[in-house]
């Protein structure tokens, strides 16, 4: 369990802070919570507004985490992407098959079995029409396609495993399916497929109430099932191990069939493990700088998802801009309810210093009293806001150069730093709202608080 | 708004002030009690000039050496009377054991061992000022100022609290000051001082002194 | 007696005024997202575009020689419909400086015939007058030089560039397709700021001589066609239309598809689909809620330091309804004022100064608040301050007098 350092200090310091406060500043902690206890229905009120926010805030804070998780585990520090010279994405990239023969037999890449470990993939989106799409649903998805020549190597390189009960597709990429009309013209073999764990969910849903009737696993396709695209039928013969990865929301197929069906006659990337991760950065840099036998650009696996991590940034700013409104709003709300608490318990506070508590005590007592509401509003709002921890969510993971991205399922994740955060925000709402209260309330002479 | 006053209060003393209202006579007491300071002239408590002392020493020296009794009482709704008695001992550095000592002994002195429990919504007026006087005299302070303390209870209740006020003057040897409208009660006092106009017109055992007098 | 409370109370306004004045912009915000997104994604029945693209894949790259005959919507025999109008897209993109390329100095330009620009873009072809003869003047220019290029301001000033500066682009997606063009004029200021467009004569033109000079036609050469849009009057020529080009022995390699913009922006928000719901759904109720609550909190505690006059009312013989009526009015005129305020105060800041928002939601440039927004600001004001203040409003109407003059005595 980490803590992020930028979180932890704070919040170390801020929970010492507070708690010499409580000490030093000899106010029983007893006054201000029966105090709150006494004006129960403002409290209620007062902490509600706190958890709203709190609770959005953990909920919009996964769903940020869970991009950032999927673009950060997307990648082996050991593996080199190598894209065709100036492409944005490996949508637009086009590498000769000549090119794959030279490149996977550089010193650098390690061998697996005497042969290279070089992936040669064909990413490809396709438009699949969805015939039994539900009311209010799209009749049309992008599905991810990555047509690879050896699906076993691929996986290994890309630290990726078969769920059990499924195989890789074989060499030929096709099987034909039982039935009357097999093996004639109009009854093409199906397309052997692996898919993600996260498609393989996506497709499930989008079935007809009949298929779901008899399906073996009516969340999501298993080994066996069928599906239809390009008119063709797909056979599942397997499906990855969810990895977090932008892979769990992939298609994977013979890059031999499928490339030449939709267009794409050469590979749009090649995949190269190096010996390790030294290894790998000089493999990159030998591509970039000195290879010259073809135009083409390599980046560490690593850096490629991280440069996908761009809507990562701006969705996290727009998180930060709504939870910063949201914070003052919910900050105007407890200013309210401190002025009233100073106002009525105006005379107490006069009694107080005459007894000779110190303006700072007095000060220190009210701030523990917004600050005690605040964390426990943000406490609650934490633990609301947790129970979206697992849930998949879509989204698009992009650079943000034009509008290529990756489709990905991601997986809404509320860790110890989003909790931190949440609290972090709540006694900081806390402190602000109950600040200018706290001081007009110190501000004000003793005997006059008594008249 | 007090003028050319000087005043002289010996230790022990039972004070009255009376007059009307507006006449000066609350300036005066909490000028007495360090609430206040004179705008010119010196105010000695004791040893201490307390006109000159900045407004945190003056909330130290009140936490020891002087006890209020209002006429509102002024508890904390929230805390028992053991707790609203506790709060100015936890200004002194003493041990919870301590503290618990000497709260049990100013309640046992003003009669409420039996009520500790008990928050002021669930007192009586009379008990109300009751733990209000054990609150001021917890600290065992010099100097007690009573500030209306009977004039928001009936006739019963005003002469308990009197009585009990009679009582600390004799077992503790306390100074008292006490601002009253009351003829009953300022017939407690020693002597009575009135005031008009911020200015005391019957001071018939009061010594004259020059500025840097002591009392 | 309304407006001498309201002024009486006044932190108690005013956290309802800066609670409002906070919180309607966010919800504001997201309604103008989710507003344009409907408005986008909704089939209109009359004078609305479809757009041809690849069937299957995605970026759709079609041979330029599909153009012609799909612009006239595949149309080959007497009886078939045309489209009202049509327009082409080919992509380009390209950087000015091909050693270190970032996103500040690359840009990707539509090419297209210029005419089109003012009758087939959306926005383009509403313009108001004055934006329209500007824009024509530029367009007039394209046509004169097809090494013209118009761009969005903000994609002009990441260049760092002005208008009647000539530029050279290296292209990234068109390897070794380099274009010289001469700047001479922007994009209103709004949902193409951080476009550009160029004439598709220069493209193509650029595209016969690499193969001359190189002997081999480019990669690209017959993928250059991306999108064809065309306009149909309505959902029957729409499918007409849609039947003649499914129908067409033409449009085999690749296979295309015809689907409304609606259908096809759609498609392609499918992948926000849980943001969305997620913004309409969580957030904008928990806005909602969260206003309602600053509001019912300020109200009930201004309620209870009010009780004495409010037992007073009771006595003069005000009657229940009357004090209800009385504390939901105070909060009601404070919220729907603050709620016009901060609409009127957010539609003016971001549409005139700001020239819209910028969120990231597929390709989308910028958001703008919609006029509707000012009732929305007014309703979203007046609902939560009467949500906020039914039940304070409701204990005030309950005050029993008897008890209240008990405590004051």
């Amino acid at each position: 369990m980490q803590i992020s350092p930028a979180l932890w200090i704070p919040a170390a310091a801020l929970g010492a802070a507070a708690g010499l406060l409580v000490w030093q500043g000899r106010i029983p902690f007893r006054y201000n919570v029966r105090n709150l206890v006494v004006r129960w229905k403002t409290t209620l009120l007062t902490i509600l507004a706190f958890v709203a926010v709190n609770s959005l805030l953990v909920v919009m804070l996964a769903f940020v985490n869970g991009m950032y998780q999927l673009t950060d585990n997307s990648g082996n520090p050991a593996n080199v992407v190598v894209l065709s010279e100036g492409a944005t994405d490996e949508s637009f990239s086009n590498l000769q098959f000549t090119d794959a023969g030279e490149l996977e037999n550089h010193p650098q890449v390690a061998r697996r079995h005497g042969r290279p470990m070089c992936s040669r993939e064909s990413y490809l989106v396709v438009n699949q029409p969805i015939p039994d799409a539900r009311p209010g649903r799209p009749e049309r998805r992008f599905l991810q396609l990555r047509g690879l020549d050896d699906p076993g190597l691929s996986a290994a390189i890309h630290d990726l495993q078969l769920s059990d009960g499924g195989s890789w597709f074989s060499p030929a990429g096709v099987r034909q399916l039982p039935g009357p009309g097999a093996g004639s013209p109009d009854s093409p073999p199906a397309i052997e497929v692996v898919l993600g764990e996260g498609i393989a969910r996506e497709l499930g849903r989008d079935r007809s109430d009949q298929a779901l009737q008899a399906a073996r696993n009516r969340e999501r396709l298993e080994v066996g099932d069928v599906f239809v695209l390009g008119d063709r039928p797909w056979l599942v013969v397997g499906v990855l191990q969810s990895s977090g990865s932008t892979f769990d929301s992939e298609v994977w197929a013979k890059r031999a069939i499928i490339g030449p069906m939709f267009g794409k006659e050469t590979y749009t990337s090649l995949v190269l493990r190096a010996q390790d991760a030294a290894a790998a950065r000089e493999l990159k840099e030998y591509l970039n700088l000195e290879y010259k036998q073809a135009a083409v650009q390599a980046l560490l696996e690593e850096e490629y998802f991280a440069s996908l991590s761009q809507t990562n940034k701006q969705f996290l700013f727009g998180v930060i801009f709504v939870v910063f409104w949201l914070a003052v709003g919910g900050a105007c709300g407890l200013m309210n309810t401190m002025f009233a608490a100073v106002s009525q318990r105006k005379r107490d506070l006069g009694v107080l210093r005459l007894l000779g508590f110190a303006r700072w005590q007095i000060l220190a007592s009210l701030l523990i009293e917004s600050l005690l509401l605040g964390l426990v509003g943000g406490l609650l709002g934490c633990a609301l806001g947790s129970l979206c921890h697992g849930v998949k969510a879509s989204s698009i993971v992009s650079s943000g150069h034009g509008v290529a991205g990756k489709f990905v399922v991601l997986v809404m994740t509320v860790d110890v730093d989003t909790l931190l955060l949440g609290l972090l925000l709540s006694a900081a709402m806390g402190l602000l709202g109950g600040l200018l209260p706290a001081l007009v309330a110190v501000c004000r002479r003793p005997l006059e608080a008594l008249r | 708004m007090l003028k050319d006053l000087t005043l002289n209060v010996p230790e022990g003393d039972f004070l009255g002030l009376m007059g009307p209202s507006g006449s000066g006579k609350t300036t005066l007491l909490n000028l007495i009690a360090g609430l206040d300071k004179p705008s010119e002239g010196q105010v000695w408590v004791g040893d201490e000039r307390i006109s000159s002392m900045t407004e945190s020493q003056l909330a130290r020296w009140r936490t020891r050496h002087v006890g209020f009794i209002f006429q509102f009482y002024h508890l904390m709704p929230v805390l028992t009377a053991y707790e609203n008695v506790e709060l100015p001992l936890l200004l002194l550095p003493l041990s919870a054991r301590q503290r618990r000592d000497q709260v049990l002994t100013a309640l046992d002195l003003v009669g409420l061992s039996d009520r500790i429990r008990h928050r002021p919504g669930q007192l009586s007026g009379g008990q109300q000022q009751r733990v209000g006087i054990a609150r001021a005299i917890v600290t065992d302070p010099t100097l007690i100022v009573a500030d209306e303390p009977t004039g928001d209870l009936d006739a019963r209740s005003a002469d308990e609290i009197l009585d009990l006020l009679d009582e600390l003057r004799r077992s503790l040897h306390k100074t008292i000051l006490l601002v009253t409208h009351d003829p009953r009660a300022a017939q407690r006092a020693d002597r009575v001082l009135h005031l008009e106009k911020g200015q005391l017109v019957e001071q018939p055992e009061v010594l004259h002194e020059a500025a840097g007098a002591r009392s | 007696m309304m407006l001498k409370n309201i002024r009486r109370n006044l932190i108690g306004s005013l956290v309802i005024v800066l609670g409002t004045m906070v919180l309607v912009p966010v919800v504001i915000f997201v309604w103008s997202i989710l507003a344009f997104l409907d408005a986008a994604t909704d089939e209109k029945s009359k004078n609305f575009k479809g757009i041809v693209t690849e069937r299957w894949r995605l970026p759709s790259q079609m041979p330029f020689a599909y153009a012609a005959s799909l612009s006239d919507g595949a149309a080959s025999k007497p009886g078939d419909v045309k489209p009202e109008d049509s327009m082409t897209w080919q992509f380009y993109g390209g950087t000015l400086d091909p050693e270190k390329r970032t996103r500040e100095n690359s840009l990707f330009a539509i090419a297209t015939e210029p005419r089109k620009l003012c009758t087939m873009m959306d926005e383009l072809d509403t313009l108001p007058p004055e934006e329209a003869a500007k824009l024509d003047e530029a367009i007039q220019e394209m046509e004169r030089n097809r090494q013209a290029i118009i761009m969005g301001q903000d994609r002009l000033a990441a260049v760092n560039k002005r208008v009647g500066e000539r530029i050279k682009l290296y292209g990234i997606n068109y390897r070794d397709l380099d274009l010289e063009l001469e700047i001479v004029g922007t994009f209103p200021e709004g949902r193409y700021d951080n476009t550009a467009a160029i004439n598709r004569d220069y493209l193509l033109a650029a595209l016969d001589a690499y193969e001359r000079q190189t002997g081999k036609p480019h990669p690209l050469a017959d993928k250059t066609l991306n999108l064809v849009w065309l306009r149909v009057p309505d959902s029957e020529a729409f499918a007409q239309v849609a039947g003649q080009i499914l129908a067409s022995p033409n449009y085999t390699s690749p296979a295309v598809k015809f689907e409304t913009a609606a259908s096809g922006i759609a498609s392609f928000l499918d992948a926000y689909r849980d943001l969305i719901w997620g913004m309409r759904w969580l957030l904008a109720p928990a806005l909602l809620f969260t206003l309602a609550l600053v509001i019912s909190n300020a109200i009930s505690i201004s309620v209870r330091e009010r009780q004495t006059e409010l037992a007073v009312l009771k006595v003069l013989g005000f009657r229940p309804w009357q004090i209800m009526v009385l504390v939901l009015g105070e909060a009601s005129l404070v919220g729907l004022l603050a709620g016009l305020c901060s609409a009127g105060a957010t539609f003016a800041t971001v549409n005139l100064v700001f020239g819209g928002f910028k969120f990231p939601i597929a390709f989308f440039g910028a958001f703008f608040i919609p006029a509707e927004a000012l009732a929305w600001g007014v309703g979203v004001g007046l609902l939560t301050a009467l949500l906020g203040s039914v039940m304070p409003a409701w204990t005030a109407s309950r005050i029993r007098v008897s008890e209240v003059f008990a405590k004051v005595a």
